[in-house]
């Protein structure tokens, strides 16, 4: 069979399974990015703490999960969260092994990782922001939640696109490990159908080139993003 | 004017546009061994451009430049651009050229003595005992000495741009270059670097000064060069430029700078 | 309680594939340091058939997964015959091999980024001064611009070489027994999760940490200028006029 055969959205082609696949890796980073938003903002949030503990725990986490190797990571969800959870089950009167879902592992371990990468970037944002313009809304008299809703997580958001842009692509990536607890996205799917056909160049390559597609787009997204934020900065005389 | 001096730097018809902007119309200039030249202009009149056209810093459209004798070759491109002919001679020309920059230009990552010793003995190739006697002797004539082992970042604004005229000292020039070297300095640092280089003039040293410095334009140099367009508007001793102002333009930048600082 | 023997037996275990891993590291951290070098001189060319290579390479290999990449060379590139009967299958042939290669290809890209990102931050006074002295394009090369470059890139590339110590562990999905490959599967046989990822994490986590002491070392001898300033005169020594690298 010739290639275009091979990536044909007929029944002998791969072309649909890879293109549901490269689905299931867009859906799962995002999942792992929202994950990683909630628990990005925190351990920021603890970093820029005053309290010492807290700044503490915020280290720790970013050496956690930015220096262990997230094969690792992945293997701890996935085996430890299966151990956990047969353990519980079994105290329910479950039998047997009970298997984690794919799907929630990388989201949770590409997601914690993802975190401690978003929390630099919400960390560095926020100490970014003019605190000129934070004055400036003290002094009309802004209590605290309006300031911080209409001044500060706007400018924060602003400074941190370019951060975030650079995080999705690596979650992107990142999903492709996901592969070795067996969820088809778009790594798997790939590796299913070069073992099947024995075409391993051929379809890594097309996944590559997915891979490509799906980080370009991200990057693109993102651009578009910043400079639609510029735009509306701009306006603000003196602003640079 | 020193007519039997040897002329050192002769400069011709140097023409340069930035994209429309058509910034030197023709500039011509010869300096005599000793001369001291200032050259004065409002911002955006082309003299830092002119002074970076003389050592390559920036490409001339046309015109020549010749150092003792010794023209620099150009060559025309397909696409009409001038480039330099012959790398190795513009190298070994810039190497009898000392300039000063503005922004004092130091080395960050070398010390004080490094960034004196660095010309001399990476490009002139002399040996490294002498290198560093003679810099410390020329550190010891701009008052740095005590400081050969600090980096520039330790330094003052004033103390750097000695440092910076020690270096292009080090290289023995035959003749100077200095790119409004007080213009970003605190005006209370500008005094020590102007007596540097007026020392340097008392010693004969041949020197083109871009400057804002009216004092040193008109007690120092013995020759004040006036631009104003992209052309040379007025020329002659300082004598004849402050006392006789001699064009219109000239004497409306002279009143213009005069509100602004004192002599 | 805790199982000290299963814990110490489970350590020397992975400390034997730790070798592996370090080979790995080094291996792919010279070759691509090396391969970036050439890089990223093709990316800063003038000549658009230099830098566009050298631009799709380093896209290439940044906006694909490594596992995409490493597969790719294992599985991939074995289907050829032209590349079994090269002299090339040699290296190709074994998995450490392949594994090394991939890294390196992958660490090139990024760290060809970092010395762009390097050169760019070069003050260009510095190198006007450098050209105003008459200095040949190699010397100012040799002199400024690349003690500079090395200095602002330093702290970015210690992040590039954890995210390699990191990368490694995918060796062991192309069947290479790393400290990864290890402890994955020790997991499998007992079950003791928690157990063999402490291990294998704290071995991780240690070598990171060396790796930043290195680079930290490395900054702080190549920037005294970024310090404080010394007190007083300081009385010439013949050390002190060491040329810098």
């Amino acid at each position: 069979m010739n290639i275009l055969q091979l990536l044909s959205f007929g029944d002998n082609g791969w072309g649909m399974a890879l293109l549901k696949a490269a689905g299931m890796t867009v859906v799962l980073t995002l999942a792992a990015l929202l994950v990683g938003a909630v628990f990005g903002s925190l351990v920021a949030a603890a970093k820029l703490s005053r309290k010492r503990t807290l700044r503490w725990l915020g280290d720790l986490y970013s050496i956690l999960f930015r220096g262990i190797p997230e094969l690792l990571i992945i293997y701890l969800f996935y085996f430890g969260g299966a151990t956990v959870v047969s353990a519980v089950g079994h105290w329910f009167g479950a039998e047997g092994y009970i298997d984690m879902p794919p799907f929630l592992v990388g989201a949770i371990a590409v997601g914690l990782i993802s975190g401690s990468y978003q929390a630099e970037v919400f960390r560095g944002a926020y100490l970014a922001v003019a605190k000129g313009e934070l004055e400036a809304a003290l002094a009309i008299g802004m209590p605290k939640a309006l300031r911080i809703r209409r001044v500060l997580i706007p400018q924060i958001l602003r400074y941190a696109l370019p951060g975030l842009g650079n995080v999705m692509q690596m979650s992107l990536k990142d999903s492709a490990l996901i592969s070795v607890i067996g969820l088809v996205e778009l790594m798997r799917a790939s590796q299913v159908a070069a073992g099947s056909t024995r075409q391993y160049f051929t379809f890594y390559i097309v996944g590559g080139v997915i891979y490509l597609i799906l980080t370009g787009l991200s990057g693109r997204l993102f651009h578009m993003a910043e400079a639609r934020v510029r735009r509306t900065q701009r306006r603000n005389p003196g602003q640079s | 004017m020193n007519l039997q001096s040897p002329t050192a730097l002769a400069v011709s018809n140097i023409q340069k546009s930035f994209g429309d902007a058509h910034v030197l119309k023709g500039i011509s200039l010869d300096a005599h061994k000793g001369d001291v030249i200032s050259i004065l202009g409002a911002s955006g009149s082309g003299k830092s451009t002119f002074l970076r056209c003389i050592n390559l810093l920036e490409t001339p459209d046309d015109g020549t430049i010749s150092l003792d004798g010794e023209t620099i070759e150009m060559k025309r491109h397909r696409d009409g651009r001038l480039l330099p002919g012959n790398a190795r001679q513009v190298e070994r020309m810039r190497s009898r050229l000392g300039m000063v920059f503005q922004s004092f230009n130091l080395w960050s990552h070398m010390t004080v003595l490094q960034n004196v010793i660095e010309g001399p003995l990476r490009v002139l190739k002399r040996p490294r005992a002498e290198c560093i006697e003679e810099a410390e002797q020329l550190l010891h004539k701009v008052g740095l000495y005590d400081r050969r082992d600090y980096y520039p970042a330790h330094l003052s604004g004033g103390q750097q741009q000695r440092v910076a005229i020690a270096r292009a000292l080090a290289m023995n020039p035959q003749v100077m270059l200095f790119d409004e070297p007080t213009s970003a300095l605190d005006p209370e640092l500008v005094g020590e670097v102007l007596r540097v280089m007026r020392s340097l003039a008392e010693e004969g040293r041949t020197m083109l000064v871009v400057t804002h410095e009216m004092g040193f334009a008109r007690h120092v140099s013995n020759r004040v060069v006036y631009m104003h367009g992209g052309v040379i508007d007025a020329q002659g001793t300082p004598g004849e430029l402050f006392e006789g102002l001699p064009t219109e333009r000239f004497r409306q930048f002279v009143s213009s700078h005069q509100q602004r600082n004192t002599d | 309680m805790i199982d000290f023997a299963f814990l110490a037996d489970t350590l020397l275990k992975l400390l034997a594939a730790l070798p592996t891993t370090l080979t790995l590291f080094f291996g792919s951290l010279v070759l691509g340091l090396a391969l970036s070098l050439g890089i990223v001189t093709m990316r800063v060319s003038r000549w658009p058939f230099l830098s566009y290579p050298a631009r799709f390479y380093i896209m290439l290999f940044r906006g694909t997964p490594l596992l995409v990449q490493m597969f790719l060379i294992y599985y991939g590139l074995g289907q050829f015959p032209a590349i079994r009967e090269s002299f090339a299958w040699v290296v190709l042939r074994s998995p450490y091999g392949c594994a090394v290669v991939s890294l390196a290809l992958c660490t090139a890209g990024y760290t060809a980024e970092i010395i762009r990102g390097g050169l760019q931050s070069v003050p260009h006074g510095q190198i006007e001064a450098g050209l105003a002295i008459g200095m040949s394009r190699w010397e100012l090369l040799r002199r400024i611009i690349g003690p500079v470059t090395l200095r602002q890139a330093l702290p970015a590339y210690s992040t590039e070489a954890i995210l390699l110590v990191k990368s490694t562990a995918l060796a062991s999905l192309v069947t290479v027994w790393d400290v990864t490959g290890v402890a994955q599967q020790i997991i499998q046989r007992t079950y003791r999760t928690m157990e063999v990822f402490f291990c294998a994490a704290l071995i991780y986590l240690v070598l990171n940490f060396l790796i930043v002491r290195a680079v930290a070392w490395l900054e702080h001898r190549l920037t005294p200028h970024l310090r404080e300033r010394p007190s007083g005169p300081v009385v010439k020594a013949p050390a002190s006029t060491a040329t810098p690298s």
